[in-house]
């Protein structure tokens, strides 16, 4: 790590979100907007810390009904199946098609729950003021931000196939809460990733290198 | 204090950092998060139904977390648990019942595996096939709850959406019948067995059937069950009658039922027991119910009388003879005739008109009604021969005006029923009452008086001779007492003769009869000691040595 590291908030200039304009704010509390894109410029994503938490909070709180609850049900001739997100791992891996099985756990159960995790971890290190790891944590949050709306993924399969499987008599699908909550856990990662700012990373280690100096 | 006073000691305030007090917008989020689980957590407690325990002889097609349990094709609740019971024999289903359907769960409901069956009357249960076994509920009508069953061997014939009613038929064997044989009423298909059992003392059976509204009206307490299975094969005078009911009740059995006197009798309240006859015939036989018992005391011998003889009211049956016996009244032994009346044949051999004015008398008054008829126009009971050539007897009901009173004493059990001597035994005790009085004629009498009548006219003859003998020796003079004794002696042979003819030509026919054997006897005994006397004329050494055998 290189010292005194001159960060344009320390020299009290601000970048532009959107454009990467580098510009003077009007006030350290209220910085105004971009003059070139016209974005509304911040020093930090407001409330960073707190948002991030209370999107992750309740992405996990819903992760449970997400689980417990089936996500979908389906009823055939031989009668009425409801099937919770594991219980379509165990299907698919029982019938033989352990990949299929794979893909389902890993999309569905564990992305969630690593993000989840992963998120946890962020924004611990950040209100601890860390300054290990700080590029790790960095690319984390970048595959965290990315790998994130893929997990909508099965919200749209659910949906696909609670739209197409309607042959009445013979087989039809019915969403349950279940998918509900699933999509609600993924939407809530995303915000949570959202609202985190990962140059607070690096904010703390400034701190921390400054004190270090 | 001056004006220019220093004021560089008055404290600074301690400034208070601006706190940011407000809580981020954002945590609405995780805390409506949190509700949304929570009351679907609670949602979810709350509809959770009740944990039922039914037990099964056998755990062939029900599977755990996969068989429902299934009321009027609803699912309500399904099969967590299939496990043996404590003492290994049946198989213990746990299930959960859906909320809504908690109510249901009454004492009395009933539980059953829905798979497909083949019987005789019928296939049930193919859709299971293809969803596989399921477990058929019934709710009870009882308001207990309860939370362990066991489960029906069969699924029960009758559900609560079938309207109609059931009724118990007492049979003595259960005969051809089996679970789904058909009920028929005018040979229609209007009901089912639903179920049999031995009754509690093991010597009947209680066969349970379900009858279809809306025919189920047509079952009154009066209406008669039999037994319509297989072929009913008679022989009489019009031939060969074979009656069946149907195909299927000669391979699965069947009940018929009729109610014998049509009118508005009152349905019959469900599970009302009846009896199940063997035939058409036995069935429609009125039973002791509408049945009035009379006791006829006749005087005559019973002979040719027997026991179901007929009952004729003017020539209408109306009842039979069900008794015959002795009876020892008032020191002697007197047949005693017992006859039913049977209410509903002697209603049908009424008109309309007479049936309705009838219909709107009293109770009392109609079965009075007989006893008026008893009372004031001297109906009477009497036995008649039926046939001559048998000389089968039967009670006839008839009026005799003339016929001493006497009335119906309906205290007594059974009542008597006054009767009257009848036709050929009238007959017959007037011969009888003939041949007394000839019993009652008092011949020795008469022979006494014959006697002395002979000897009255054996003293005429003496003194006749006497009165001649004095004709002869004494003198005229008495001539005149003479003639006027033998007047007298002439008139008392007169008389004695005029007797004697009475006697003899009278209608004592034997005495005649005698005489005159005696008459013949004489004139043979007569012409016999003739022969003899000439016999011995021409041969007097018999009388010593015998007759000769070569002269005869």
């Amino acid at each position: 790590m290189t010292a005194a590291v001159r960060t344009g908030m320390r020299e009290g200039f601000v970048s532009c979100e959107a454009c990467g304009l580098l510009s003077r704010p009007v006030d350290t509390e209220e910085p105004g907007e971009c003059p070139r894109c016209g974005a509304e410029l911040e020093f930090r994503r407001r409330d960073a810390i707190q948002r991030a938490w209370a999107f992750a909070i309740a992405a996990a709180i819903c992760y449970l009904p997400a689980n417990i609850l089936p996500v979908m049900r389906t009823t055939t001739l031989t009668g009425e199946e409801p099937d919770t997100i594991l219980s379509g791992v165990v299907i698919l891996y029982e019938t033989g098609t352990w990949y299929l099985a794979l893909i389902l756990l890993i999309a569905s159960v564990m992305i969630p729950l690593a993000k989840l995790a992963s998120l946890a971890y962020l924004l611990v290190t950040v209100q601890r003021g860390s300054v290990r790891n700080n590029r790790e944590r960095t690319r984390l949050y970048r595959i965290l931000e990315i790998i994130g709306r893929w997990s909508m993924v099965d919200v749209f399969v659910a949906t696909f196939v609670v739209a197409l499987i309607q042959m009445q008599p013979l087989m039809s699908i019915a969403p349950e809460p279940g998918v509900l909550f699933f999509s609600g856990v993924v939407i809530l990662t995303i915000f949570a990733a959202e609202s985190f700012d990962p140059r607070l990373i690096w904010d703390s280690s400034q701190g921390k290198q400054e004190t270090n100096d | 204090m001056t004006e220019n006073a220093d004021f560089t000691n008055v404290p600074e305030a301690t400034p208070v950092p601006k706190k940011r007090s407000k809580l981020p917008v954002v945590w609405i989020v995780p805390i409506i998060a949190a509700l949304v689980s929570i009351g679907i957590v609670v949602q979810k407690y709350l509809n959770e139904g009740p944990t039922i325990r039914i037990t099964f002889p056998s755990a062939e097609g029900i599977e755990a977390e996969k068989t429902l349990i299934k009321y009027k094709d609803v699912e309500i609740g399904k099969v967590t648990h299939v496990n043996l019971t404590d003492n290994y024999t049946r198989i213990l289903v746990t299930a959960k019942i859906e909320k809504h359907a908690e109510g249901l769960l009454d004492k009395d409901a009933r539980f059953w595996l829905v798979k497909p069956r083949v019987s005789l009357s019928g296939v049930s249960g193919l859709g299971t096939i293809l969803s596989g076994n399921y477990i058929g509920f019934e709710p009870g009508t009882s308001r207990e709850t309860r939370r362990d069953f066991r489960a029906l061997e069969s699924p029960p014939a009758i559900t609560s959406d079938r309207l109609g009613r059931e009724f118990v038929l007492h049979a003595d064997t259960l005969g051809s019948l089996g679970l789904g044989s058909p009920v028929y009423y005018r040979r229609l298909d209007v009901g089912d067995v639903i179920s049999f059992d031995l009754a509690k003392d093991g010597r009947s059976v209680d066969i349970r059937i379900f009858v279809n509204a809306p025919h189920d009206k047509f079952v009154t307490p009066n209406t008669r069950f039999w037994e319509a299975s297989g072929l009913d094969a008679s022989m009489g005078a019009e031939g060969i009658s074979v009656r069946t009911a149907s195909v299927t009740s000669l391979i699965a059995g069947g009940i018929s039922f009729e109610t014998p006197s049509p009118g508005p009798a009152a349905e019959a309240a469900p599970n009302t027991p009846f009896t199940l006859h063997k035939d058409r015939k036995t069935a429609l036989t009125p039973t002791m119910k509408e049945v009035r018992l009379f006791v006829v005391r006749f005087k005559e011998s019973m002979r040719g009388l027997s026991v179901g003889a007929p009952v004729l009211f003017l020539g209408m049956p109306i009842g039979e003879v069900t008794d015959i016996g002795l009876e020892y009244t008032g020191g002697v032994l007197r047949p005693r005739v017992e006859v039913a009346i049977y209410a509903y044949q002697f209603e049908q051999a009424f008109t309309k008109e007479t049936l309705a004015v009838q219909k709107t008398m009293s109770r009392e008054k109609r079965t009075d009604v007989l006893g008026r008829m008893v009372a004031e126009k001297g109906l009477r009971a009497q036995l008649r021969t039926g046939s001559l050539i048998s000389g089968q007897l039967y009670v006839s009901l008839d009026y005799y005006p003339d016929a001493p009173k006497a009335k119906i004493d309906v205290k007594q059990d059974p009542p008597e029923f006054p009767a009257v001597v009848g036709g050929m035994a009238e007959l017959q005790t007037q011969i009888q009452r003939i041949v007394a009085k000839l019993e009652k004629m008092p011949v020795e009498e008469i022979g006494g008086d014959v006697r002395k009548t002979l000897a009255t006219l054996d003293a005429t003859l003496q003194s006749a001779t006497r009165a001649m003998n004095r004709v002869e020796g004494e003198t005229l003079p008495e001539a005149k007492k003479t003639l006027e004794d033998l007047r007298r002696a002439v008139t008392a042979v007169e008389r004695v003769l005029n007797s004697t003819d009475n006697v003899l030509l009278g209608p004592d026919a034997p005495a005649q009869q005698e005489l005159r054997e005696a008459m013949q006897e004489f004139t043979r005994a007569a012409r016999a000691i003739r022969e003899l006397a000439d016999y011995l004329e021409r041969n007097p050494e018999t009388l010593l040595r015998g007759k000769n055998k070569e002269n005869p």
